[in-house]
């Protein structure tokens, strides 16, 4: 069938899809994505977002917090830490888990203990976290990278707690999001007329055009507006957290778009098939 | 026909919508999300005589997954190509 972004039965490249990608590295990727319709690119950006799933401390039971900071304050920070979660398919959700609170197979424990016994300042960072499970560490950039500060010891302040660190999606809360952000464009030099501002007076001067124009022919000025023009080239680059690659993130999030669409379709055929035991039939 | 489909958003609906569309036995396809605090999202198709909505839907779900496919294996041959910046430890900027 004919995948591209073209209309059922129109002459043009039926090639499908293609991606082609500028640029990898540790924490970034930016790729173009081509030949399809913006609905498609539209998922694949908001499925990176949020639906991805990671790991991320989800419970924490503190013991002892005599710091400058509240108990609730501190959790939140420890949610926000990214841990590294190269194997978060090995996890299972812990609602999808048999057991009945948490255990090995869908969480993570880490523990955090710190005592500030010298005249000095003590900082605890995400390094200070120790994880029963050498797979799923918090994330460290470089050798250079000092860890995540939570909070600043003074003498005499002690913080001990355990953290439990689970599966979940961005859609739940934003601290299980793999990207920082994803950037995504199309049609840089606006020839579609999709952007527009009441104030503008002269588009042209008032906008700079964006790098990704570099990528693409400037128009005319003078031709005339084509209304039947739809998108067809989306300039995507994704930013992660660290907890995943950013190849993993574009594929994960396409598995996980796939994943959805299958268990609709599988829906769809047990519906109907339950519909027809029952002979009566629909009215449609 | 009126499918209702629940944990589903525009992630989902959107891409739906314009699949279904692309097919010419399909007259109608539109999807709204009633409420935006609830998980729930309709997805309103109507087709002409010679197929049924259910089948349309179908075949619309089966043309995405195919077209997802198709981009899960352009993207993991672009990375195998490696034919692009790469830079392993290179933490922006």
């Amino acid at each position: 069938m004919d995948l591209s972004g073209a209309p059922y039965g129109s002459l043009g490249t039926l090639s499908g899809p293609s991606i082609t990608i500028q640029e990898l590295k540790k924490d970034r990727i930016s790729f173009i994505l081509t030949e399809t319709d913006l609905s498609v690119a539209n998922s694949l950006r908001r499925v990176m977002i949020a639906e991805v799933p990671t790991i991320a401390i989800d419970m924490v039971e503190i013991e002892t917090n005599t710091t400058v900071l509240a108990d609730e304050f501190i959790a939140h920070r420890l949610g926000m830490i990214p841990i590294d979660s190269t194997d978060v398919e090995r996890i299972k959700y812990t609602r999808d888990c048999t057991c009945s609170q948490y255990c090995s197979e869908c969480s993570v424990e880490l523990t955090l203990h710190v005592k500030c016994t010298e005249d000095r300042t003590k900082i605890v960072t995400s390094k200070d976290l120790v994880s029963n499970n050498p797979q799923f560490q918090p994330v460290v950039e470089d050798k250079n990278d000092q860890g995540i500060l939570i909070v600043k010891l003074r003498k005499g302040h002690e913080l001990k707690l355990k953290c439990i660190a689970k599966k979940g999606v961005a859609k739940e809360h934003a601290k299980w999001s793999p990207v920082s952000g994803v950037a995504f464009e199309y049609d840089p030099y606006n020839k579609l007329r999709h952007t527009h501002y009441w104030i503008e007076e002269d588009a042209g001067k008032e906008w700079p055009v964006s790098g990704n124009a570099k990528l693409e022919a400037e128009p005319n000025p003078d031709a005339p507006f084509d209304y039947n023009a739809k998108p067809d080239r989306f300039y995507i680059e994704t930013e992660t957290v660290g907890s995943l690659k950013p190849e993993d993130v574009v594929s994960m999030g396409m598995k996980t778009l796939l994943d959805k669409l299958g268990y609709v379709q599988m829906q769809l055929k047990e519906e109907l098939a339950s519909h027809q035991q029952d002979q009566t039939g629909w009215s449609y | 026909m009126t499918f209702s489909l629940k944990d589903e958003d525009h992630t989902l609906g959107n891409a739906l919508r314009y699949m279904i569309m692309k097919n010419p036995e399909v007259d109608y396809c539109g999807y709204s999300i009633p409420h935006p605090s609830e998980a729930k999202m309709n997805i309103r198709v109507q087709t002409t005589d010679r197929t049924s909505a259910i089948e349309v839907m179908d075949k619309g779900l089966q043309d995405l997954i195919d077209l997802c496919t198709v981009v899960v294996d352009a993207f993991k041959a672009e990375v195998s190509n490696g034919d692009f910046e790469y830079d392993e430890d290179a933490v922006w900027p």
